[in-house]
């Protein structure tokens, strides 16, 4: 009975909010241990969590992460590294932790290209921005090209705010002054062009194309052979097309 | 032995974040601000509406959180739930001491930012999938359950406080509140199925 009425509460009781007497109601009767109130006060943390969450994504300046760190006293070692390859490379293991998602699956597969990034980057800040994308918790990805023999095989990975991430091994070697481009196809929309970029000689190829990206009405991710200097629409028939579902 | 090491660095959730924080890892403040930093001072901008002050509070906020991870569960809290509730916390209080609501006010935010209300949240509470249904659940809300909800989250009032701020009885203030958050919740509870 007394539950039922408490709640109601719990969302204020947990932003602090409550005022006296129902706040030392709600205090005294959590002290006894109330298992189906303990439980729906988790509920409210989990909905205020959220709630707070729904604030608009704005990007604090750079200078905001020297100062957090200097107030604790750590040093910020992230730039330092730019300086030589070993210790960029300590680093970087360092920097690839791996947010919130606890699936075992997804683990793996995240790891896996974590691996190919770090073996394909050419650049530090291709490597960082890459890893940046792969970290986020609510990047989607999509595997193509699997169970095919020759055609090329990866993972493409989506992040509204962060770009688009492709991964791709078994590229055919690109014929002279031709170039892969990437496309993003947006649901009954024509595929608008979201870069160029090159293989290696192994057929790998990493290329991040940087967001925004409208996660919510992008159909496909596709790659095809263009010119060197790119073109405004596919001239040839996309080599790769990832189709996002959900 | 370095692969396992690595693995483990690669696959490091806020768990080990937590105690690298409670050992005082030089680099676990950078990570937990690579995480959460743009999370809690995105909350803190709209709530404040000031970028200078955002930074000076999400500054605060983590400095909070690293003076106090030590009381903080690695078992079974929530880091991200934490940091944020933190978060909002210096915004608001920052908002009263601005309208001199901090002497009167007779709501309390420090009890509601202890780690340990912040214990065993399911782990993809910050999903954004979740997020997305949220957000159409609150763009459902009525204007009057819409503005109580903000009043709350974003403003820190209390009941009372709302029905002086928005010139209306008490009990049309609860009822807006409560009759909003039941919306919420059963969104919750339908995204979470
Ligand atoms: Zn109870």
């Amino acid at each position: 009975m007394i539950c039922d009425e408490l709640r109601e509460a719990y969302e204020l009781h947990a932003l602090g909010l409550l005022e006296d007497p129902e706040r030392a109601e709600i205090e005294a009767h959590l002290r006894r241990g109330c298992e189906t109130c303990t439980a729906g006060v988790r509920r409210a943390a989990a909905l205020n969590t959220q709630m707070l969450a729904l604030a608009p994504d704005v990007r604090p300046s750079p200078k905001l992460r020297r100062k957090v760190l200097a107030s604790v006293g750590a040093r910020e070692s992230r730039w330092a590294w730019m300086t030589g390859w070993p210790a960029a490379f300590a680093a970087m293991l360092i920097a690839v932790v791996y947010l919130g998602v606890q699936d075992r699956r997804k683990a793996g597969e995240l790891a896996e290209a974590r691996r190919f990034v770090e073996a394909s980057a050419t650049e530090l800040t291709q490597m960082r921005a890459a890893l940046a994308l792969l970290n986020e918790p609510e990047t989607r990805h999509v595997v193509f090209g699997q169970g095919q023999p020759q055609p090329p095989k990866g993972r493409v990975f989506v992040h509204g705010r962060r770009g688009v991430l492709l991964l791709a091994s078994n590229l055919p070697p690109l014929p002279r002054g031709k170039t892969y481009e990437l496309w993003t196809i947006p649901k009954g929309g024509a595929p608008r062009p979201a870069g160029l970029f090159q293989s290696d000689a192994r057929g790998n190829a990493l290329y991040l194309s940087p967001g925004p990206v409208d996660v919510t009405t992008l159909s496909a991710i596709a790659v095809s052979v263009e010119p060197e200097a790119g073109s405004s629409a596919p001239t040839t028939t996309p080599l790769i097309v990832a189709a996002l579902t959900d | 032995m370095l692969l396992a090491f690595l693995f483990a660095l690669l696959s490091e959730g806020d768990r080990e974040l937590a105690a690298r924080l409670q050992r005082r890892d030089p680099q676990a403040m950078a990570d937990l601000y690579d995480r959460y930093g743009r999370l809690a001072y995105s909350l803190i901008f709209r709530i404040v509406k000031d970028a200078a002050v955002a930074e000076d509070l999400v500054q605060e906020s983590f400095l909070r959180v690293w003076n106090r991870v030590q009381g903080f569960d690695p078992e079974r809290g929530a880091l991200g739930p934490w940091v944020l509730a933190v978060a909002r916390n210096r915004a608001i209080d920052y908002l009263r001491s601005v309208d001199g609501r901090m002497a009167q006010s007779a709501v309390e935010l420090e009890a509601n930012e202890h780690p340990s209300m912040f214990t065993d949240l399911e782990r993809e509470v910050l999903n954004r999938d979740r997020a997305r249904h949220l957000q159409h659940a609150f763009e459902r809300l009525n204007p009057h359950q819409r503005l109580v909800i903000e009043l709350a989250y974003y403003e820190g009032l209390s009941q009372r406080e709302m029905a002086e701020r928005i010139k209306q009885p008490l009990g049309t203030v609860k009822t807006w509140v409560r009759s909003a958050l039941q919306v919420l919740r059963e969104e919750l509870r339908a995204a979470a199925v």
